[in-house]
């Protein structure tokens, strides 16, 4: 997997230093706009990292760039130190603001939060533009010294490009660091199925806040960068137009690559270049490019360049001996034990006073008719949802209050009731990155490895997930749940729309995995499926248990046969 | 036989000619905005600049190109960029936008290009820098006049300022505030508006309330018109002293002639009001070429380009020679006479005009001459 990696590093630092090398010829005018260019593949990096790889639309990174500007050219206007000095104060002035912005802002999902950044940018222009005394106020802040190294002025216009493509380069290095195998993997299941990187161990807060201010540390480079390739830092910094610039930029070139942003910020400061002798019509001709690349590239141009050039390796699955599952507490112990468990949504009772347990070694099977609170349930076991009342102890430790991806880190995993599918992986990939319990890469990919030779994805282990059929992606949903190294496994409707067959090759799966000590609770409506493969069942009905037992006893209780299989004999 | 030295001067000459041709050239590059907010402006500069250099061709081959400056420094620095490596420029059209000047004048003055401007904003000729030559009068002067006439010809004693958020109406405030003050009548209400606010109903309300005895006005031009327009439907009759946005024909288009009644306006000079010979053959022919009234940024960027032409018909060879003959000399332009007061302060005269609410040209109620006293 980390060959993967290295060649997306070295194709984006390809397509970095062929038009550096190009412009090192050039006249000091095409010096500088590839001098912009580098700057804002800079501020693209970062946009690249929240927008482009976790989802979030981010409207702050103008802001960022803006912020990165002031706080550099005042204080090298003011105190007239070195560039790097000022470069540094304007890293850790504009991410302390992110911090403080995160903290609010970060919970928000989706339009909110591209609101609420939005509403911050508007209030770092107005304090541009009306704080006079510190700011310049509208006129700016002029007479920012040229850019320095070790005391040396770069005046020249090629060491100024030199110096700020390094900058990329190590911008772009950070960047590939930061989305190593397999947090890359990690952050794109995270964007497109939430839930699923939540209940696969992965930290959604975290990613959040490390991408928001990664992308402000990003900003602020670009925009000291600015400040001093320019001489002056005037509220246009912080305008929307900088924002969209910079969003353009990323969605054009590819969002989804580093080497994206980079391709975008190239072009676009580019084509009005190329159009300026249309004078005053020249950004309608930008404006039309800009449209046609969109429309013919809609994942960017890097995105066309990957799907017709680059093409992912099989992946070689070597017969690897299944590793030896985690140690339970002891055989036949109690690993799960709710007490009191109780949920209500607006007036309806979902679970009332709720007590069960799950034994180690153990299938459990839970049913009842709909709205009997069995997905309820599992959705407070596995975290996603906070009961009203009640406790939950694993292995003797209380985790009601335990967010969702900590109680996956600590043995509880789960499927859900409709397969949640990440497009942007490979089946892979996928359960790669549900290896949240391995912190060395090679013992990741041999689990990977170990998973799929005992699933039927093993001749589709390249295929994307997306392209699944419904019951691979079922067979995937299980083994992203079995990478977390479980201690319980939540199957929400497991054999929904799978085959005779099919269904008979999960049962014998999952009795395999309960030998191995893992204590497993199914909801499912098909009784065929279930009632074969379980040691114990439970009945529920409007949130109460109502019958427990073995198979056996709970199909003799009266009341479970008239709620759940009305009078007739299953 | 025909010996050596006589046929040197023929091989110098065909040698020498096309260097000497292509020296005569000489390149005049004309970098102001001609989109976003201050496209009125901007291109009013670029029609003047045209104007005055197509006319000067018969005399003088003149290379001119027109790059877009939009409203940010960056765009301006990197059009600034492309202008030197396109060859080396005399003297360079420079955009109205104070904080594009701000950024462009380092790197003017490291290459020794003198940059011709009516940008009004005070700060620019107030940095040292050698190649900075405004046209137009600065705020220092027309403000002056605006508060004068504020104070001395409508006898107002409460005015209420609106202004822009931009470099050009904070330096315009500055200027008006300090002025009024002096004069005996500070400023009751202000409140600065940002470019893009349609909805100035809030700020006049808030200005009504101050209970004014006269508006003034120191907008660009559309904000200009929009604030006049929505006061005049909403009943406020007050006189409206406005700044040179409201001069503009393109600016009177917007409004209807009842509503431009009591609205005068602070200027450099207004050619469609002018009697003046030249400046009707002026007029005429910008109207012809551009199928639009000129103004007074036209005018005075007109004006501009010709001093620079007076000094290469006077035999300037280099950029520097221009700056220091435009340093030097007088210049009657037909908006006013120039001459530089130390600083790159060209003009030194402003015109109030007034609409009386039958048209949309104004008449030229009052010239204020010499008023910073560099002709003393």
């Amino acid at each position: 997997m980390s060959s993967l990696y290295s060649r997306d590093f070295i194709v984006t630092l390809i397509i970095v230093l062929i038009p550096l090398c190009l412009a090192l010829n050039a006249d000091s005018y095409g010096q500088r706009i590839m001098t912009l260019s580098g700057i804002y593949a800079i501020a693209a990096m970062g946009y690249h990292l929240i927008f482009g790889r976790l989802g979030a639309l981010s409207l702050a990174q103008g802001c960022f760039f803006g912020l990165g500007a002031y706080s550099a050219g005042l204080i090298g206007v003011h105190f007239e130190l070195s560039f790097l000095t000022c470069l540094l104060f304007a890293v850790i002035f504009t991410a302390l603001v992110a911090l403080i912005i995160a903290l609010p802002v970060l919970r928000l999902e989706s339009h909110y939060f591209a609101l609420a950044t939005l509403g911050i940018a508007q209030v770092a222009l107005l304090i541009a533009i009306n704080w006079t005394e510190v700011t310049g106020g509208a006129n700016g802040t002029y007479g920012i010294p040229q850019l320095d190294l070790f005391g040396m002025e770069l005046s020249s216009s090629n060491h100024v490009l030199i110096f700020v493509w390094f900058i990329l380069v190590i911008i772009v290095s950070l960047t590939f660091w930061i989305m190593r195998t397999p947090f890359n993997y990690q952050v794109t299941l995270l964007k497109d199925t939430p839930e699923v990187a939540a209940s696969s161990g992965i930290d959604i807060g975290r990613w959040r806040l490390t991408f928001f201010i990664m992308s402000a540390i990003f900003g602020a480079t670009a925009g000291a960068l600015q400040a001093y390739t320019i001489g002056v830092v005037s509220p246009a910094t912080l305008e929307f137009q900088v924002m969209v610039s910079i969003l353009a930029m990323t969605v054009i070139g590819g969002k989804n690559h580093p080497a994206g942003a980079v391709i975008g910020a190239i072009l676009l400061t580019h084509l009005p270049e190329w159009f300026r002798f249309l004078e005053t019509h020249y950004l309608i001709a930008y404006g039309v490019a800009l449209l046609c690349t969109i429309i013919i590239t809609p994942s960017g141009i890097f995105g066309l360049f990957e799907k017709f050039i680059i093409k992912n390796p099989a992946y070689d699955l070597k017969i690897l001996p299944s590793k030896e599952n985690k140690s339970v507490s002891d055989a036949s112990s109690t690993l799960l034990e709710i007490q009191g468990l109780s949920k209500t949504y607006g007036g309806i009772k979902a679970l009332k006073n709720l007590n069960m347990t799950l034994q180690s070694y153990q299938i459990v099977g839970l049913v009842g008719p709909n709205g009997s609170g069995k997905s309820t349930l599992i959705n407070i076991i596995s975290g996603l949802q906070r009961q009203d009342e009640g406790t939950i102890k694993l292995d003797g430790s209380f985790i009601e209050n335990t967010p969702s991806y900590k109680r996956s880190n600590r043995g509880i995993a789960r499927t859900y009731q409709t397969s949640l599918r990440s497009s942007g992986l490979d089946v892979y990939q996928a359960i790669l990155a549900c290896s949240t319990n391995q912190h060395n890469l090679k013992h990741r990919d041999n689990q990977t490895h170990a998973i799929l030779t005992n699933s039927r994805l093993t001749s589709k282990t390249g295929s994307m997930v997306g392209d699944l059929s419904a019951a691979d992606a079922r067979e995937l949903d299980l083994c992203m749940a079995l990478a977390t190294e479980p201690k319980i496994l939540l199957l929400d409707e497991p054999a929904a729309g799978l085959s005779s067959a099919e269904q008979q090759f999960l049962s014998t799966k999952i009795r395999q995995l309960a030998q191995s000590g893992i204590s497993i609770l199914i909801v499912d409506h098909s009784m065929d499926f279930l009632l074969p493969v379980v040691d114990r069942l439970i009945c529920l009905d409007q949130g109460s248990v109502v019958a427990e037992g073995t198979p056996a006893e709970v199909l003799a209780d009266p009341k479970a046969l008239k709620l759940y299989f009305g009078n007739s004999r299953v | 036989m025909i010996k050596l030295p006589k046929l040197l001067p023929i091989f110098a000459m065909i040698v020498l000619f096309p260097i000497s041709a292509e020296a005569k050239e000489t390149y005049i590059p004309i970098l102001v905005p001609i989109t976003g907010f201050l496209s009125l402006e901007g291109t009013a500069q670029r029609n003047g600049a045209i104007q005055a250099l197509d006319e000067a061709s018969s005399s003088l081959k003149i290379k001119y190109e027109v790059s877009d400056t939009s409203t940010s420094p960056e765009i301006a620095v990197t059009a600034l960029q492309r202008a030197l490596s396109r060859g080396k420029p005399m003297a360079i059209a420079a955009p109205i936008f104070g904080t594009q000047m701000l950024a462009m004048l380092p790197i003017a003055k490291r290459a020794g290009v003198p940059l011709i401007t009516v940008s009004g904003t005070a700060k620019l000729t107030e940095l040292d820098n050698p190649f900075i030559f405004r046209f137009f009068p600065g705020d220092a002067v027309v403000k002056v006049a605006h508060a004068r006439y504020v104070t001395e010809v409508l006898r107002a004693k409460r005015p209420a300022l609106l202004y822009q958020t931009t470099a050009y109406g904070q330096s315009g405030y500055s200027h008006l505030s300090k002025a009024l003050r002096k004069a005996g009548a500070p400023l009751v209400f202000e409140e600065a508006l940002a470019p893009s606010v349609k909805d100035m109903l809030p700020a006049l309300t808030k200005l009504r309330a101050s209970k004014p005895d006269v508006i003034l006005l120191h907008l660009h031009s559309t904000p200009t018109a929009l604030v006049i327009r929505q006061a005049r439907n909403s009943g406020i009759e007050l006189p409206i002293v406005a700044g040179s946005a409201m001069h503009q024909p393109s600016t009177a288009k917007l409004l209807k002639n009842h509503q431009l009644r009591g609205v005068c306006a602070e200027t450099a000079a207004s050619p469609i009001s002018e009697n003046h010979p030249k400046l009707i053959q002026f007029t005429t022919e910008y109207k012809k070429r551009f199928q639009t009234l000129p103004d007074a940024f036209a005018l005075a960027q007109y004006d501009g380009m010709n001093m620079v032409i007076s000094a290469l018909k006077s035999g300037a060879k280099t950029a520097m020679d221009i700056r220091n003959w435009l340093a030097t000399n007088t210049f009657n332009g037909l908006a006013m006479k120039y001459k530089s007061d130390g600083k790159g302060n060209m003009g030194h005269d402003a015109t109030i005009v007034c609409y009386d609410g039958t048209t949309k040209t104004p008449k030229i109620t009052k010239k204020y001459l010499n008023i910073d006293g560099t002709f003393n």
